[in-house]
């Protein structure tokens, strides 16, 4: 078997709790107040591996994990223990807010996300029109991004993502958006990117997002791996255990 | 890529360590450059004049301030404006670099939560930026030395040793940057700290020979009914202030040496003019340096918990 694009071994991420609540000077001045500490186990020791090629889905309720997990993978937090292995770029999609300045245009956005994703700024600049004309933006690229729709916004960073030449990509609660014929181009898109031995891994609360997407579902429960494996049964074992509310 | 788990998430500190970061960071160039741009971008957006107003800001400051001290106040000093600008400029820098970079790393908070990449590029960022400004503000203060000189044409429009300046510039440059990732990085977890910063700035200005000249702080040590035995340490006291050092040496390599005189009680008149003391400038200047490596050391030690905040 060739070398997974993913592999992480025993990974936990334990997190401080104050029952403060809020860090400040007064807190840290009032320190005898604040020894409830508690340290809570986000993820708690997981293991498994994610192959070039593969799409994965992740499930579980609110808290499970499922989010400081794909941090961990993005490496916005050091892991407490344990160790991953990541072979290629990363690309975790980024969503409203987080990447994109408002009083900013469309384009200049699009250099510094692809800029932060790791391309140079020529190399964002060469696809550029791939980029635009990928998330159908039209004229509005050069209007500022507060003027744009959250589904054009979400257009916008799932195009500069997928053309980032990543091999790993991390997808958080987004997909959902945009009209079905966008959704269509981006099922049709990342499975180009599968065939092309891109990885990808997604949190979901959308089951039939993850049914026609994933081809393989983690659930998790309390930082743990409940189950893994194909998804059909693992979605099946998920809604009977009554954790995801149907109809949802 | 492997990454292994490490139960504190402390960065270390050791040599290897700090070499290593910096690699990391110079890997990053190209991002610093793109977010220094587009703070460069984001702050006249929406502006007219653009870019003009941070030379416009301080020559109107600078304007008023010479009306202030030359008309109602009365000082009389051949030329103001320049002594007031060779400080002010400087400390503008100083003062709006700190204010932003206070606020760099918790505004981008979002940000960070989703992506990795080297927090110090942040702070960094912001320093550059208003770095940038400042260049180009020094450099239309010299356009009006110049203009100065031609309308009223004696001196020279500036010193030779001026050509000392980049030494100084480099200096402020640490001792800044410095402190923008020390505040950067405690602002993140009490956010207390911006608001002491911008006090602590407001006191600095008059901490500072930047209204006044550095004489008259040594005749007000030095006047007779001051103790002997603390004038010097006083007086050593005020210099070992870095910030302060800096901008007694931005004025004194590039502009004339300002006697200034003091009248003491039974009409004893004295002339101070004080040479620059270059010893007590390669104080401020090691100080600076180590203020950048604490700073620095400081971040690196912290900035994984920024996204961890409770």
């Amino acid at each position: 078997m060739s070398k997974p694009a993913i592999l992480v071994e025993d990974l936990v991420k334990e997190f401080d709790v104050t029952h403060t609540g809020y860090a400040s000077l007064k807190g840290k001045l009032l320190w005898w107040k604040s020894k409830r500490r508690e340290r809570l186990r986000a993820v708690a020791g997981i293991s498994f591996s994610v192959q070039p090629g593969e799409c994965v889905g992740v499930v579980g309720k609110n808290g499970a994990g499922k989010s400081t997990l794909l941090g961990l993978l993005a490496r916005v937090y050091k892991p407490t223990s344990g160790s991953m292995e990541l072979n290629g770029r990363v690309a975790p999609l980024l969503e409203l807010g987080a990447g994109f300045h408002p009083d900013l245009t469309g384009i200049e956005n699009v250099f510094f996300n692809g800029v932060i994703l790791g391309l140079t700024r020529k190399q964002v600049a060469e696809r550029l029109e791939q980029i635009v004309e990928f998330s159908e933006i039209g004229d509005y690229v050069d209007a500022p991004v507060r003027t744009y729709s959250s589904g054009m916004l979400l257009r916008l960073g799932f195009s500069v993502a997928v053309h980032v030449d990543a091999s790993i990509l991390l997808v958080d609660e987004a997909l959902a958006v945009g009209d079905i014929e966008f959704q269509r181009k981006c099922l049709r898109r990342i499975a180009e990117f599968q065939q092309r031995g891109g990885a990808i891994l997604f949190v979901s609360h959308d089951m039939e997002a993850v049914r026609r997407a994933a081809s393989r579902v983690i659930w998790m429960r309390s930082g743990c791996v409940e189950k893994d494996g194909d998804t059909e049964q693992v979605l099946r074992a998920y809604e009977q255990s009554g954790e995801h509310p149907v109809g949802d | 890529m492997v990454v292994r788990g490490s139960p504190s998430a402390v960065g270390g500190t050791t040599c290897a360590h700090v070499l290593s970061e910096l690699k990391e960071l110079y890997r990053y160039r190209e991002l610093l450059w793109t977010f220094v741009v587009r703070e460069l971008r984001i702050r006249y957006k929406n502006s007219v004049l653009g870019f003009f107003w941070s030379i416009l800001n301080p020559l109107v400051t600078v304007l008023v301030m010479t009306v202030v001290f030359k008309y109602v106040l009365g000082v009389r000093v051949p030329n103001y404006s320049a002594y007031l600008l060779a400080a002010y400029l400087p400390f503008m820098f100083f003062q709006l670099a700190l204010l932003d970079s206070a606020q760099s790393i918790l505004s981008q908070l979002p940000l960070l939560k989703k992506i990795y990449f080297p927090r110090e590029i942040l702070p960094i960022g912001s320093v550059i930026a208003n770095f940038l400004h400042f260049i180009l503000a020094m450099g239309v203060f010299f356009v009006y030395l110049l203009f100065v000189w031609w309308l009223n044409p004696g001196e020279n429009p500036f010193r030779a040793t001026v050509v000392a300046l980049p030494m100084l510039i480099v200096f402020q440059f640490c001792l800044t940057l410095g402190l923008a990732l020390f505040i950067s990085a405690l602002n993140t977890f009490y956010e207390d700290v911006k608001y002491l910063v911008s006090v602590g700035l407001y006191l600095l200005f008059f901490l500072c020979p930047i209204l006044y000249f550095v004489e008259q702080v040594y005749a007000a040590i030095h006047a007779p009914d001051m103790s002997q035995a603390w004038q010097g340490p006083l007086f050593t006291a005020y210099n070992l202030n870095p910030i302060a050092m800096l901008l007694i040496g931005y004025r004194k390599l590039m502009l004339d040496p300002q006697p200034i005189t003091v009248t003491r009680t039974g009409d004893v008149i004295e002339t101070h003019n004080l040479p620059l003391d270059w010893g007590m400038l390669g104080i401020a200047g090691a100080v600076s340096v180590l203020v950048l490596l604490f700073g620095y050391a400081y971040f690196n030690s912290v900035k994984w918990k920024f996204v961890e905040r409770p």
